[in-house]
């Protein structure tokens, strides 16, 4: 918990345009990203932001049924076309080690709340990744991506380090060609094992940015001191085009409509900065893998 | 996988190791922002432990006791095993590594609690092993006292040969795998398991095998915590 002095002296440095650590309100903390770090995924990348938050996402991509669909369902309409596509099921894990700035069950909480946004986001249109490309015989095979995010350390803002570390993993993420053959009606595949192709629509996912706000102001790229200053929080997925993709509001606290458009607003804005950013990283991470030289991992 | 194929009739293994070698190992300390963490990697099993402590403790036991949390990430095995996560093969390993470093622990430190978190981000064989070396440099950056170091390390016996430092190909072959965890200096063996079945007579040199390789290990670490 946080004292009511430090609240205020938080608060009000932020209403002049002063953070804890120098920066100004639209700023954000240096970071590093890495991918392909670990070989035994398809893919992955680790995110660690400088004042703490480290996040590592490995992806592994597996065969499996296209579901069963539920026609219970009022939009059978729609759901008739999720025949022929394949799925992403995310899961994220907190290592105890953040036990230390939340307790447990908050810790539970936020990897369930988590694990649903990023499930919506991705599995969707808006999550850029064309999921028809992921079918591999229309009603019965698709491959299935698996990404597995784990918050190794907790420094504020995870949730934006979370987005970017999945966005740079999907980027990573090698998938074996498949050659599907028709036997008189009946499909067959192959899976090819030298033969790798990257995702269709890797550069369309979109990332998050998290707004917190404090009083009458916000600011991105929080530390967990100004996290607990804040009474609500509006996440907002933001794709390169600029689009939305998605915005969730957080926390217990109640935002006047102005100061919520502001604020993403100001998000849908950073988020560009964010992956023009994102991008000339992974352009050099590519070329470090061509040329073969080993990440540094943790090393 | 048949046992023949362990050892190739050059004398070499499937990764390309001799019989009597040691994985490539690698470690650090001062990884991540806890009292102590450390960062270990032998061959291709990668871990990062975290150790927070000593706090007061909550029980009332005049001991100091050490909690352990053993976690392996899913991407970490070569298949999507969710199952084996959480099971009771991860808590023996944290039951293990709690008795080992609750030895070692110098006694006068009572009444306190240490907790130890181990996460495993990539699993190719020996990843006890690796978890007690893990946390054994990490209780060493916290600057918690402990009367030696505690090093582990595996060993095996096929093709007529003992092996050191299995891998996973060979950890699941037919072979007898045994890990051995001792404090250095005085050679005391403070953990020995093995799975599978082997003549006695060839036990000698299995362990004493396996006792050589930690303290290859000791030098790797101790010249890590002196650097």
């Amino acid at each position: 918990m946080i004292s009511k002095v430090e609240k205020d002296y938080i608060s009000k440095g932020i209403a002049a345009g002063i953070r804890n650590d120098g920066r100004g309100p639209n700023e954000s903390r240096q970071l590093e990203l890495e991918t392909g770090i670990i070989n035994q995924a398809s893919g992955s990348c680790r995110v660690s932001v400088r004042g703490g938050t480290e996040v590592l996402v490995g992806i592994k991509v597996s065969v499996g049924d296209i579901q069963e669909l539920d026609t219970r369902d009022e939009e059978e309409e729609a759901m008739k076309n999720r025949a022929d596509v394949g799925r992403i099921v995310c899961s994220v894990e907190c290592s105890p080690s953040a036990k230390i700035v939340l307790d447990k069950r908050q810790i539970e909480e936020m990897c369930i709340l988590y694990t649903q946004i990023l499930n919506r986001t991705l599995n969707g249109p808006q999550g850029g990744l064309d999921l028809y490309k992921l079918c591999i015989i229309p009603g019965s095979v698709c491959w299935i991506l698996n990404i597995d995010v784990l918050i190794l350390n907790y420094g504020g803002s995870v949730f934006d380090a979370i987005f970017m570390a999945v966005r740079g993993a999907i980027h990573n993420t090698r998938l074996a060609k498949v050659k599907v053959e028709s036997t008189d009606g009946a499909f067959d595949f192959e899976v090819e094992d030298d033969e790798t192709e990257v995702l269709e629509g890797r550069e369309n996912v979109p990332v998050a940015v998290t707004a917190f706000q404090i009083d009458k102001n916000h600011v991105i790229d929080a530390m967990p001191l100004e996290e607990q200053c804040s009474d609500s929080s509006v996440s907002v997925m933001v794709n390169k085009h600029g689009k939305l993709c998605g915005v969730q509001k957080g926390l217990k606290g109640s935002l006047e409509t102005s100061l919520l458009i502001n604020m993403i607003q100001h998000c849908q804005n950073k988020g560009q900065e964010v992956i023009s950013a994102m991008d000339s990283f992974l352009a050099q991470e590519e070329r470090r893998i061509i040329d073969l030289v080993e990440p540094v991992g943790f090393r | 996988m048949s046992r023949l194929e362990l050892i190739t009739p050059e004398g070499l293994r499937v990764d390309g190791r001799r019989p009597k070698e040691t994985r490539r190992i690698y470690s650090r300390t001062d990884l991540l922002a806890a009292d102590g963490s450390s960062y270990i990697e032998m061959g291709n099993t990668k871990l990062i432990t975290t150790v927070y402590g000593p706090k007061e403790s909550k029980n009332n036991n005049s001991n100091s006791i050490i909690n352990v949390e053993f976690h392996l990430a899913s991407f970490a095995s070569g298949s999507t095993a969710k199952k084996l996560r959480n099971d009771k093969k991860l808590m023996e390993n944290s039951i293990a590594i709690r008795d080992i470093f609750e030895s070692v622990l110098i006694k006068s430190f009572g009444r306190s609690e240490i907790d130890v978190f181990i996460q495993v981000l990539q699993s190719d064989g020996g990843v006890l092993a690796a978890a007690i070396n893990g946390t054994c440099l990490a209780l060493i950056d916290a600057g918690i006292p402990i009367t030696d170091y505690v090093t582990a390390c595996t060993a095996g016996y096929c093709n007529e040969q003992a092996i050191l430092d299995l891998n996973y190909i060979e950890e699941s072959s037919e072979v007898p795998c045994l890990t051995v965890a001792l404090t250095p200096k005085n050679e005391k063996i403070l953990l020995m398991n093995m799975e599978h079945r082997l003549h006695l007579d060839n036990f000698d040199s299995v362990l004493s095998l396996a006792k050589t390789g930690c303290q290859t290990i000791y030098e790797s670490l101790d010249e890590c915590i002196r650097k």
